[in-house]
């Protein structure tokens, strides 16, 4: 399995640690994003018109997209069946919704973040970031409740999902877009029940979280 | 009126302390790291790490102390004070090294605090005695004043449910919002400035349960509706500067300084708790602070204690990380005793009031090694005791070897068991299997090993050879004598030039260079007076000691860069120190 990745992107980092988590091994073919754009040269457009990182390529079969890869990776190699519940339609429902809404963290906390960190001038700051709170707000409304109501993940069930590694990398990586998680209590715990996963893994920015009560 | 530094404000609700998780917070431009240490205590710092200024609401509550993310500095549940500093691993913090921490209650299922203390948390007479709940808070991007006004004609009627209809608003004497309903169904709002244009509203509802989902669902919505026209009027009004909050650094000298501590002249008051006995003449006490909680104690830390007949003695805490609701030392009954293993014995009873030092640590630990091997004999099992808590907190890796008599001398038997670290009793053996088993102990790989032991002193002498004789270096092999049993020679006499102050001054014989140093003004901590505790430690700038020390080690002696002014000399004329 091979995994076209860039150390310091969110996106690819969602796969990194599914994969990790799942146990899976891979070859990592890195992709020179920032400083040398690699992902817009003659030879990854030919791999990804879209010019985006990640591709997963699995055998013969090649796809695109961290969420999609996350559903299929979920799919095919989760013998458990639960992180992507396939077999329960409000769940997979659910898992989808939020896995758009991880793509929509991507479209403004990611963006803040590639203007503030990665040179990219021409995106609006400020509007990457007001995007980016009216997204928190809405999950952290969501996660208020869901700790409320016994829940720890982001979807229905006992287990996480892979919607809760979709929405994760950008959330953690939110404050160097100049995006704060202050205001998201709700969210900032969340993110160390996600770090406690067995099988997470960090990269540049994101630390681990010690052990939890249960485990000490 | 609302923006008052010694007001009481809600910071979060309790249970968004989370167990092992850090709270991320902020009052009147001040952020704020708030944690729960898994005694329940709510730990409400400045949310800075006093080394580099990191924000400690990235660290890592390890349920007994706060790690910065960036270079693992350690604070301790309550007294704030940092415990480790791993670029100095062999050094114990300075006392002085202590995080901003604020004055914290806990109320209505809120946690309180104020950046200037006064007063006490608003009695909410709507509140009082009932039962409550917390609402979700609601951050709203407006100065306080605003969300005043506007929360002051909030509607919170809902079409399904007549539980907050007509309610009559007043704004209490402390600010405090209040709606009171009918038959005991009440909002009541407090502000959170967080800075100038930043407010949170913290409700908290009678009448309502936790799990009444629905209920906690309309009035978040009304307030999340409430929030968008607050919003909408606060983007109309002109911008207002951000607060300015202070923040303290420690100068880089003080962090890096091992605690010189204060004398043992300011001391704490502490009830003696309990008194009981926890091994064949081993008497366990258990000393309680008269104003809550004490000072933390590092692993391997010592208090002096003043007994009744007007001795000094020496004892190591057993106590683990963050422990500070009392010190447990154990003392064992000497058959020689000067008095004063004897007068804790017989004299000391519970309930008693005795003074104690603050902790002072001349016995650091490492958390750095790769594995730890404590070696402790008889009584010297107390500060190994502490040391080997600190580790398993961490999930680190140690060994801890009990050579005891028998069974009845088995001390800490409760704090022993407890420990899931690989633990050895080596019971009843010989001075030469003793030293069997040592070499057994140190034989093997020794790469980013360290080994602490304490003892009697054949028991110790035996253990450091054996580490020797198996090729441990120097520096990693650390110990702690009860006392100094060499014949102090105290003869010479000899000049010493003080380098900071630039005096010189005699010391005859009969005097201690300690002696000199107090006739002279120089204020100095001293503990033991004989040349085991290492706390009147000094460096020295030139010149040959002259070591009847225990405190130092072979290599350290023959390094002369330091000298035990309570016992030790010099064998040149004269010797320059660096105070
Ligand atoms: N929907 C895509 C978005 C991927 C994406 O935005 N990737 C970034 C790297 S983190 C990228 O390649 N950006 C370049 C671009 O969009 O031009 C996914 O989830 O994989």
């Amino acid at each position: 399995m091979k995994l076209y990745d860039f150390e310091l992107s969110g996106n690819c980092y969602k796969i990194r640690m599914f994969l990790n988590i799942l146990g899976i091994n891979y070859d990592r073919h890195p992709i020179d994003f920032f400083p040398g754009n690699e992902h817009k040269g003659p030879e990854f457009l030919a791999i990804n018109p879209l010019g985006q990182l990640p591709v997963l390529v699995d055998g013969t079969f090649q796809i695109r997209d961290a969420q999609a890869i996350l559903s299929y990776l979920a799919a095919k190699y989760d013998d458990g069946g639960t992180w992507y519940p396939t077999s329960d339609p409000e769940r997979l429902g659910e898992v989808n919704q939020w896995m758009a809404f991880g793509d929509m963290i991507t479209g403004t906390a990611s963006a803040a973040r590639l203007h503030d960190g990665l040179s990219y001038t021409q995106i609006d700051v400020k509007a990457a970031r007001a995007g980016a709170h009216r997204l928190f707000r809405i999950l952290d409304e969501h996660l208020w409740f869901a700790e409320r109501e016994g829940r720890s993940w982001i979807c229905k069930g006992d287990t996480p999902t892979i919607a809760d590694i979709a929405c994760f990398p950008y959330i953690m990586l939110a404050l160097e877009g100049g995006v704060s998680l202050q205001d998201y209590p709700a969210i900032r715990r969340w993110t160390d029940r996600v770090k406690r996963i067995p099988g997470f893994t960090v990269m540049s920015g994101i630390f681990s979280a010690g052990a939890g009560v249960e485990a000490a | 009126m609302i923006e008052t530094k010694l007001k009481w404000h809600p910071i979060a609700a309790s249970d968004d302390l989370a167990p092992r998780h850090v709270f991320d917070a902020q009052l009147l431009g001040q952020e704020i790291a708030a944690w729960r240490a898994d005694d329940g205590f709510a730990n409400v710092w400045e949310n800075r790490c006093l080394h580099r200024g990191v924000r400690l609401t990235i660290g890592i509550n390890d349920g007994n102390e706060l790690k910065c993310q960036y270079h693992g500095w350690r604070y301790s549940n309550r007294s704030a004070n940092c415990t480790y500093i791993p670029a100095h691993p062999a050094d114990a913090p300075a006392r002085t090294v202590c995080n901003r921490k604020y004055t914290t209650r806990e109320k209505y299922g809120l946690v309180w605090t104020a950046i200037e203390t006064s007063g006490d948390v608003p009695e909410i007479s709507l509140l009082a005695g009932v039962p409550s709940a917390p609402l979700r808070a609601m951050p709203i991007n407006s100065t306080a004043d605003l969300v005043e006004e506007m929360l002051s004609a909030a509607v919170f009627e809902s079409a399904e449910d007549n539980r907050w209809s007509e309610m009559s608003v007043e704004t209490d004497p402390s600010g405090a919002i209040t709606f009171t309903g009918s038959s005991d169904k009440h909002l009541v709002f407090f502000l959170q400035p967080l800075d100038s244009e930043r407010t949170i509203i913290r409700g908290v509802a009678t009448g309502i349960g936790d799990d009444d989902i629905a209920g906690l669902r309309h009035l978040n919505q009304c307030l999340t509706t409430l929030r968008a026209a607050i919003e909408a009027r606060a983007a109309q009004q002109d911008r207002v500067d951000p607060m300015q909050p202070v923040y303290t650094q420690v100068e880089a000298d003080l962090a890096t300084m091992p605690d010189r501590g204060e004398g043992s002249v300011n001391g704490i008051r502490v009830r003696v708790a309990s008194k009981t006995m926890t091994a064949n003449d081993v008497a366990r006490f258990e000393f309680v602070g008269l104003t809550g909680s004490l000072p933390t104690g590092q692993a391997g830390a010592h208090i002096d204690v003043h007994l009744p007949n007007g001795l000094i003695r020496q004892y190591s805490l057993t106590n683990g990380p963050a422990e500070t609701d009392s010190y447990i030392i154990g003392v064992k009954r000497e058959p020689n005793s000067t008095g004063g293993s004897e007068c804790l014995h017989d004299t000391v009873r519970e309930g008693d009031i005795l003074l104690v030092s603050v902790p002072r640590n001349n016995f650091p630990l490492r958390r750095d090694a790769v594995r730890s091997v404590f070696v402790a004999g008889g009584i010297g099992i107390t500060p190994l005791l502490s040391m080997a808590k600190t580790l398993e907190n961490q999930r680190l890796n140690y060994e801890l070897h009990y050579f005891v008599r028998d069974d009845d001398h088995v001390a800490f038997a409760d704090k022993i068991n407890a420990l899931t670290g690989k633990i050895t009793l080596h019971k009843g053996l010989s001075p030469e299997d003793t030293g069997k088993a040592l070499h057994r102990i140190y034989n093997g790989p020794q790469n980013a090993n360290h080994t602490y032991i304490c003892g009697p002193g054949p028991m110790l002498n035996a253990a450091r050879e054996a580490a020797s004789h198996c090729g441990w270096d120097d520096g990693a092999v650390h110990f702690e004598y009860f006392k100094n049993t060499n014949e102090i020679d105290d003869s010479s006499s000899f000049e010493i030039a003080l380098a900071r102050s630039g005096q010189t001054l005699q010391v005859k014989s009969g005097e201690t260079v300690l002696d000199v140093l107090r006739a002279n003004g120089v204020s100095i901590a001293s503990s033991c007076s004989q040349g085991a505790c290492g706390t009147c430690k000094v460096a020295v700038i030139e010149g040959d000691v002259d070591h009847q020390d225990v405190h130092l080690t072979d290599s350290e002696k023959r390094a002369s860069a330091y000298i035990m002014t309570c016992v030790s000399r010099a064998k040149s004329d004269r010797l320059v120190l660096d105070i």
